[in-house]
């Protein structure tokens, strides 16, 4: 965001008036950071509290702290663990899921139950406002078996489903509460969770405030008894100020121009945590220049991808060398990446006559992304294009993407799974609903691999596909990868236990406050 | 009886204003590229997902039913619902209306003062060395942006000196005052030098007036010719021009909000636009308007009650 104004400043007098009022200002104390109070700053907004209505960024990592799933995650090793469900069965052809769920109580002490569970995972699946229903995509059946049983029927074998049942909106709800006061009403303020948190207060555009859930079904978590404050700070300068004046304990999304900075300060602990994301820049394919193969390629060759990412990110993040973020698993770590080469560019431009075409790169106005634009711009001049840079604020690129009314825009994205089947779904598939992330590229021998790497179960052959899809994709350019980014997040060194997993969830709960 | 036909006639401009305003407002937003309901479900949500969603809030409908909607529920006192929190506008103007007002009412009172002290040593001596160094402060300070500024004093006062908070507005009065000294200041210093300016021209222009002649000819002092004819008469300039800087930080406090990170109406009317959510930024635009006339009204009150003329 920028807002200029043109402003005065003048001292004397104000500033004797300063004084006085600072006397008064001192005297009331300066706000030590209260011992019982996690605050976390964060660009990203809560908007909602219903787990199945968002798939943005502030949300998700709410619904974390608020909805326990039937499976969790070790925040130290990554390994699926059982969570409500405490043990399941797969049947041998690998379309029946037994679940077996704990005597778990929701954050109002009602027992969980089977009906809880098949509630909620239905209205991920089916209901039409679910905004994420895809990794419930091959599911054919939820049903309850008993109150502590249930069962879950799918269309065909699929090899990821469990760790699917992992990701942020698939917490379970509490049925009761949702039929007796109505979706809208049970998530408005302060919903029945199921998680080691529940709403104490939530500011809509300012602030959320969480308390431990004392019915939390892992006895002694959260570890810490504080209460945990979600602040939502757009101005990066703002954050950081309050992380170096001891307002805040965490930072959300550190600029990487603040990176070097914030190292240097005694009580903060910088981090660069591993993450899925992927920074890359869509093409347009449903017009010229990009629907044409050949300047795809030209476009790709053109960017200097390494320097770039050097440029954007003070060489925190690893240049791409796939279509697919570098920590999924079966991501190709030998594939060679495509190369910079300027005279090849203007050799391939030149064989597909778009020389000389303009290219309306679109940009948001945060840091990173000018950045992106700028350099994209530059290299694409240089090899005979004409690019020009349209400025717009997130929610007209979503509609400008999404219409197709652009060339390249260059962004970010991450994967909620280490399994890689619902990142190529969203990337690189035409038929799958997302319109290959508004690139509307598509491919069918790619569509068909993403289906045959869904059903497959024999993890090597699951990784041969997966290579096929990023040898293919990258080669016919689907989008420029650029570089794989770190999660940047500075913390406190009073928090012990805290970090923001590759998934985007904050290990609250095993987080303790340093005496 | 004078008064109460001004009152009147504002109240009912106030009417044309709003409804003005609102129209324009309304096609602005709507016209405008981007769609609430993609901002609501997130990226990874199907094209068939959000066209649920905009016919649940009525968003498919054409604009002129839209609109119509819009103002019937106006007439009925309702300003709407916001889209992104499913809760009521005016809640959460509640919610963020104080803490924008305090900071109004704490620059009014960090400006006014100073103010009158330098416009006074200015007008002295017009041309004098005292006038020249204010001027020249002023004028210097004209280039240093409010944003600019903002970040500096957080960084000094805030994180190397711990004196003041850098974020938030706090429980309580005192509280208030600490946390929103910062932001007032970066907003009085901008704002002195441009009172300051106007109420010096003001009193060198009095300084020659006939009145004024008059009152030295009947033998009043010079102190008293000061304080009671030239003042008084220099002031009403002033008084207008900072009606009209209170209206707009009201409604225009956005950058130093953003800065401090103040849970006030600018964060709010921020974070509305750029999540396209129509009623939140309908239902504040509404609110600046209102809070436009209403100071202006405030201030021809009060002109009215310094300057007898006006009330003939």
């Amino acid at each position: 965001m920028n807002f200029w104004s043109s402003s005065r400043a003048r001292a004397s007098g104000a500033a004797m008036r300063g004084v006085a009022l600072l006397a008064i200002g001192l005297g009331s104390a300066v706000p030590a950071l209260a011992a019982d109070v996690i605050r976390i700053v964060s660009p990203y907004q809560t908007t909602t509290l219903d787990p199945m209505r968002s798939a943005a960024a502030g949300n998700i990592e709410t619904y974390g702290q608020l909805y326990s799933r039937l499976l969790r995650r070790d925040p130290e090793s990554g390994a699926l663990g059982p969570a409500l469900a405490e043990s399941w069965d797969i049947s041998a052809d690998g379309l029946t899921y037994t679940f077996h769920l704990r005597d778990a109580q929701f954050s109002d002490g009602s027992p969980v139950t089977a009906n809880d569970v098949a509630f909620s995972l239905e209205r991920i699946r089916s209901d039409k406002k679910s905004a994420y229903p895809a990794p419930l995509g091959a599911v054919e059946s939820v049903t309850a078996a008993d109150p502590k049983t249930v069962v879950v029927k799918l269309k065909s074998a699929f090899a990821p489903f469990l760790g699917n049942l992992e990701i942020w909106n698939m917490g379970i709800v509490s049925k009761a509460d949702v039929e007796k006061q109505g979706e809208e009403k049970a998530f408005s303020t302060a919903p029945v969770t199921s998680g080691p948190y529940a709403v104490k207060e939530w500011k809509p555009n300012e602030k959320l405030v969480l308390e431990p859930n004392p019915h939390y079904w892992r006895k002694g978590y959260p570890k810490s008894d504080a209460n945990v404050e979600f602040i939502e700070i757009a101005s990066p300068e703002t954050r950081v100020a309050m992380l170096k004046a001891g307002e805040v304990d965490v930072m959300r999304y550190v600029p990487w121009a603040q990176i070097d900075d914030l190292k240097t300060v005694e009580n903060i602990d910088m981090r660069l945590e591993p993450s899925t994301t992927i920074y890359m820049t869509l093409l347009n394919h449903k017009r010229e220049p990009f629907s044409n193969l050949k300047a795809r390629q030209a476009a790709a060759y053109a960017i200097d991808n390494k320097a770039l990412a050097k440029a954007v990110t003070r060489g925190y993040a690893e240049p791409a060398n796939t279509t697919l973020p570098g920590s999924i698993d079966f991501h190709d770590n030998e594939y060679p990446g495509i190369p910079y080469d300027p005279a090849k560019a203007k050799e391939l431009l030149a064989e597909s006559g778009m020389v000389g075409h303009e290219v309306k790169i679109l940009a948001t106005a945060a840091a990173t992304e000018q950045q992106m634009a700028l350099l994209l711009q530059a290299q694409w001049q240089a090899i005979g294009l004409k690019p020009v840079i349209v400025n717009v604020d997130g929610g007209a690129w979503w509609d400008s993407t999404g219409k197709g009314d652009y060339d390249a825009a260059a962004n970010w994205w991450y994967n909620e799974t280490p399994d890689p089947d619902l990142a190529v779904r969203w990337a690189v598939c035409g038929s799958c609903g997302s319109n290959s992330y508004n690139t509307f590229y598509e491919n069918p021998k790619v569509d068909e691999l993403v289906e045959q790497g869904t059903t497959e179960t024999d993890t090597a052959k699951r990784a041969e596909i997966y290579k096929e899809i990023q040898k293919i994709t990258t080669e016919e350019v689907a989008q420029i990868p650029l570089y794989y980014a770190p999660n940047a997040v500075a913390y406190s060194k009073r928090l012990e236990g805290i970090k923001l997993t590759p998934s985007l969830q904050w290990t609250l709960e095993d987080t303790s406050i340093a005496k | 009886m004078a008064l109460l036909q001004l009152i009147a006639r504002r109240l009912i401009q106030l009417a044309g204003v709003l409804l003005g305003i609102s129209i324009v407002t309304f096609l602005l937003l709507h016209m405008a590229p981007g769609d609430p309901a993609r901002l609501l479900a997130g990226d990874r949500a199907s094209a068939e997902t959000i066209a649920v969603i905009r016919s649940q809030y009525g968003l498919d409908l054409p604009l002129w039913r839209q609109f119509l909607t819009y103002l019937m529920n106006l007439f009925a006192g309702d300003i709407g619902q916001s889209l992104r929190f499913q809760r009521p506008v005016s809640q959460l103007i509640q919610q963020f209306m104080w803490p924008t007002l305090f900071l109004t009412v704490y620059v009014v009172c960090l400006a006014v003062p100073p103010t009158v002290a330098l416009a006074i040593m200015s007008a002295r001596k017009p041309g004098g060395t005292a006038d020249q160094v204010i001027r020249l402060i002023g004028i210097a300070g004209l280039t240093i942006p409010v944003f600019w500024l903002g970040i500096m004093m957080s960084r000094l006062f805030g994180v190397s000196l711990g004196w003041f908070p850098v974020s938030g507005y706090g429980v309580g009065i005192s509280e208030h005052l600490h946390h929103l000294f910062l932001p007032a200041l970066s907003t009085a210093i901008w704002l002195v030098p441009v009172l300051t300016q106007s109420l010096r021209a003001a009193l060198i222009e009095k300084t020659t007036a006939d009145f004024v002649t008059a009152a030295r000819a009947q033998g009043a002092s010079e102190r008293e010719i000061f304080w009671r004819t030239i003042l008084p008469n220099a002031v009403l300039p002033t008084l207008n021009l900072l009606g009209v800087m209170v209206a707009f930080m009201i409604g225009g406090a956005i950058i130093v909000e953003t800065i401090y990170a103040v849970p006030g109406l600018g964060t709010l009317m921020i974070g509305a636009l750029l999540g396209r959510d129509y009623y939140v930024v309908q239902g504040l635009t509404l609110v600046f308007a209102m809070s436009t006339v209403l100071v202006t009204l405030a201030v021809d009150l009060l002109t009215a009650f310094i300057d007898p003329r006006v009330r003939l």
